[in-house]
């Protein structure tokens, strides 16, 4: 009896390793072509926040259903990163031609005390008055969802006052599904985000 | 106020909680019990205090964030407390802590096959050591650390998997008695010890020496620290690798040897006993 309870689970582990190595064979021989920038799928959870829009509105992630968004975070006082990568971001949704309606750059600001809508609506206008919108909430609400995509930021009050406030320059970009899916950086080249942001478009449903 | 919230967690995790608090509980409870020695009482808080300050308060914040603050926190945890929990022998004190039902649990798994098969694989010494290691070496793989920075879920398992792999290889070493009917001699386990020291000096060495940046996701998600560049970052990452690291087994080789290896220590016990 024991010895076949033996048998049997020693037949079913073969069955399962022979499984595990067809998937592996499988996944290897017919490779999904890879992105430009960072696939970060089912690391990172869903977009979910509730903000004030620079129009003054509360926005949440379902707002922006249906888009193709970029988010960023920095601040209007922000002098060397910010105005760089807003300015990049709105190159390359503009070299989406068509597609760029389909697209929305999320300016989340970590300067909510400074950046209030009114303040954030004239900066995200000098880059794309169209596709980008600037998103402002409180403290705690920033930090909500910094902590969630792992960007680095504490609310100011809670430590030196004086200190800058430090940021990486990470783009997440999230499918019209609002799934995180790929984890641009300044280093990658605007043709390669553009190219891989198209694909997204590709693959999500065509808006309403 | 303000020291309190450096306290508060900076990601709440309920496993740590609970965690801390059963091993906390079990101990007193095990040391109202017996009279174990202040030593092994202050080994034991210490051990268990650093391990839950480094992982469950503000300071996970800047592990996060900064290279450097992340290989201290793996020195806690994969070093520090684990080293300072197995010092103060705590297997009996917790034992003699859990309710009756508890303790016949404990026995009835101990005679578990599968756990017998798994604890006999795990005290092997090749085998320990090279999980010891290569955990260490798995966890700095680039792609790998990329990954296990921006999924929390990976996060955790990094820090567990480190804590529990610090926790069998020091109780290994560092535990005179046999465990899981495994005996390891004095000299095996400082051999185990010493085996350990190269592979962290070369890991550490090679981030050290690294001129370009191994780990962008610090920059990608932003330094806690600002001022620092990520070279310089990444060089006191890689110090601590090399040469705290090392430092442990140079520590615990110190005990063993202490312990069981002085004759005249060893002569004097018997003459008391």
């Amino acid at each position: 009896m024991r010895e076949r309870v033996i048998e049997m689970w020693n037949f079913e582990l073969r069955r399962c390793i022979l499984k595990l190595i067809m998937a592996l064979v499988i996944s290897g021989c017919v490779p999904e072509k890879p992105w430009h920038v960072e696939e970060v799928t089912g690391h990172l959870p869903d977009l979910d926040f509730s903000l004030t829009s620079d129009s003054e509105r509360l926005v949440t992630a379902k707002t922006y259903k249906g888009y193709i968004l970029l988010l960023y975070f920095g601040f209007t006082n922000c002098e060397a990163e910010c105005p760089i990568s807003m300015a990049r971001l709105s190159r390359v949704v503009q070299l989406l031609g068509d597609n760029a309606d389909r697209t929305r750059i999320l300016f989340v600001t970590l300067d909510p005390a400074h950046d209030n809508p009114e303040v954030l609506r004239r900066y995200v206008a000098q880059f794309d008055p169209e596709h980008a919108i600037g998103l402002t909430g409180t403290t705690g609400d920033i930090q909500n969802l910094t902590k969630r995509y792992r960007a680095a930021y504490r609310s100011r009050s809670k430590i030196d006052k004086t200190n800058d406030i430090t940021h990486g320059d990470a783009v997440y970009i999230f499918d019209s599904q609002g799934q995180a899916r790929l984890l641009a950086t300044s280093g990658d080249s605007d043709e390669n985000l553009a190219e891989d942001i198209r694909r997204l478009l590709r693959d999500s449903h065509p808006l309403r | 106020m303000d020291l309190l919230y450096w306290f508060i967690p900076w990601e709440e995790s309920v496993v740590v909680v609970a965690a801390t608090g059963v091993a906390a509980i079990l101990f007193s409870r095990g040391c109202a019990r017996s009279q174990p020695q202040l030593r092994q009482k202050v080994y034991f808080w210490m051990g268990l205090a650093f391990l839950y300050l480094v992982s469950h308060t503000q300071f996970d914040y800047y592990s996060e964030h900064q290279f450097f603050i992340h290989r201290l926190q793996h020195l806690v945890l994969h070093h520090l407390g684990p080293f300072l929990i197995i010092l103060s022998s705590p297997l009996s004190i917790l034992l003699l802590g859990m309710p009756r039902k508890g303790r016949h649990l404990c026995r009835l798994a101990v005679r578990w096959k599968p756990l017998q098969y798994l604890a006999y694989v795990l005290c092997n010494p090749i085998v320990a050591v090279i999980l010891f290691s290569g955990l260490i070496g798995f966890w700095l793989l680039p792609s790998i650390h990329f990954t296990a920075m921006i999924d929390w879920r990976l996060y955790r398992l990094m820090n567990w998997s480190m804590l529990i792999n610090g926790l069998i290889f020091w109780g290994l070493v560092l535990n005179p008695g046999p465990v899981f009917s495994t005996h390891l001699s004095p000299g095996t386990r400082i051999a185990m010890m010493l085996a350990v020291i190269p592979p962290q000096i070369v890991l550490g060495a090679m981030i050290f020496f690294a001129s370009r940046e191994l780990y962008p996701i610090y920059t990608i998600c932003g330094r806690a620290i600002g001022g620092l560049s990520a070279i310089g970052d990444q060089q006191i990452g890689g110090i601590i690798l090399w040469i705290h690291g090392a430092m442990m087994s140079v520590v615990g080789i110190l005990i063993v040897v202490r312990k069981e290896l002085m004759p005249q220590r060893l002569l004097t016990k018997r003459q008391a006993s």
